[in-house]
């Protein structure tokens, strides 16, 4: 399948995923003004635990370093969607195994 | 759901990168056994990513405990628990990888509550509850496959000893929350499958896999 075959075959699908990108950012806003906060961290904040962080990522915290919070948020999903979906593609068809 | 570096003893995430180095090698068997439609290639991919970009919605509960969704089930749904594990490996691996979000070394428990425990969990209550409604499969199979996922997380690090090994508090935190959160999950589950079922019903695991009941004249 080429590239423009995959877009016009999936544009449905693929306009969704944009639309959850293009939200992400008011999103990560409106988490920061409530105070996110998962049972994970409750936890650990109520026996003490610390996290070490070891390594940050390419992008950390689903951000680019030195771009404004929401633009940056926008284009760490867009990078992050693109690259799971080029992955997982790719390793679906590297085990697809026995064809029809 | 996604622990951070510094929370697990380290033969823990050795013990769980183990196990979930067995289950991954096991579905790559199965998928490779029964082989995947080329159709299918590409619907694997853009689950993948739909459940990334899900992922970064987080739901903002003021005053609260809040948490996003997860995507186990979605993925069970659609992609069957084989490649549908591989999908959330998929997800979770690139999230620890770029955006440091989970710990490296917590990656294998990580990947264990979340491309397996929620997988498996989800697929099979699915596959039994779907035979009586599929609506109220898929919302039973989204909420319970994050809460036992949840749990998973808690066992882990409720036995290490930054979390002073108290399991008995972690576990109940865990599930507890994680179970009334795991409402939202449900409900998106739903939506979600319920949207295809009515205008990609032939997408779903459940529908390709009857189709092969004719495999023998499929090649």
């Amino acid at each position: 399948m080429n590239f423009k075959d995959f877009i016009l075959e999936h544009k449905q699908a693929l306009l969704v995923i944009f639309v959850a990108i293009l939200l992400s950012p008011l999103f990560a806003l409106a988490a920061d003004a409530v105070g996110y906060s998962e049972p994970l961290e409750k936890s650990a904040e109520h026996l003490g635990a610390e996290e070490t962080p070891l390594y940050g990522g390419i992008l950390p915290d689903y951000s680019v370093p030195g771009l404004d919070s929401p633009i940056g948020t926008f284009i760490a999903g867009l990078v992050g969607s693109l690259v799971t979906l080029i992955i997982m593609y790719g390793v679906t068809k590297l085990i697809q195994g026995r064809n029809n | 759901m996604h622990i951070p570096d510094g929370f697990l003893d380290m033969n823990i995430a050795i013990v769980y990168y183990l196990l979930t180095a067995i289950v991954i090698a096991f579905c790559i068997y199965k998928i490779k056994r029964d082989g995947v439609d080329e159709k299918r290639i590409p619907i694997a991919g853009l689950v993948a990513a739909g459940i990334f970009a899900a992922q970064m919605l987080n739901w903002p509960i003021p005053g609260g405990t809040s948490a996003h969704f997860v995507g186990g089930a979605v993925a069970a749904i659609i992609l069957g628990p084989f490649l549908g594990c591989i999908a959330m490996t998929s997800v979770v691996t690139i999230q620890a990888l770029v955006f440091g979000d989970g710990g490296i070394t917590a990656l294998g428990t990580n990947l264990f509550s979340m491309a397996i425990v929620d997988v498996f969990v989800a697929y099979y209550l699915y596959k039994v509850l779907s035979k009586k409604n599929t609506k109220i499969a898929s919302f039973i199979a989204g909420w319970l496959g994050i809460t036992l996922g949840a749990i998973n997380t808690g066992i882990a690090v409720g036995l290490s000893s930054t979390f002073k090994y108290s399991i008995t508090t972690t576990v109940p935190i865990m599930g507890i929350w994680h179970g009334v959160l795991g409402i939202i999950e449900g409900l998106i589950t739903v939506a979600i499958v319920s949207y295809i079922e009515k205008n990609r019903g032939d997408i779903l695991y459940s529908s390709t896999k009857n189709k092969k009941v004719g495999k023998g004249g499929r090649k």
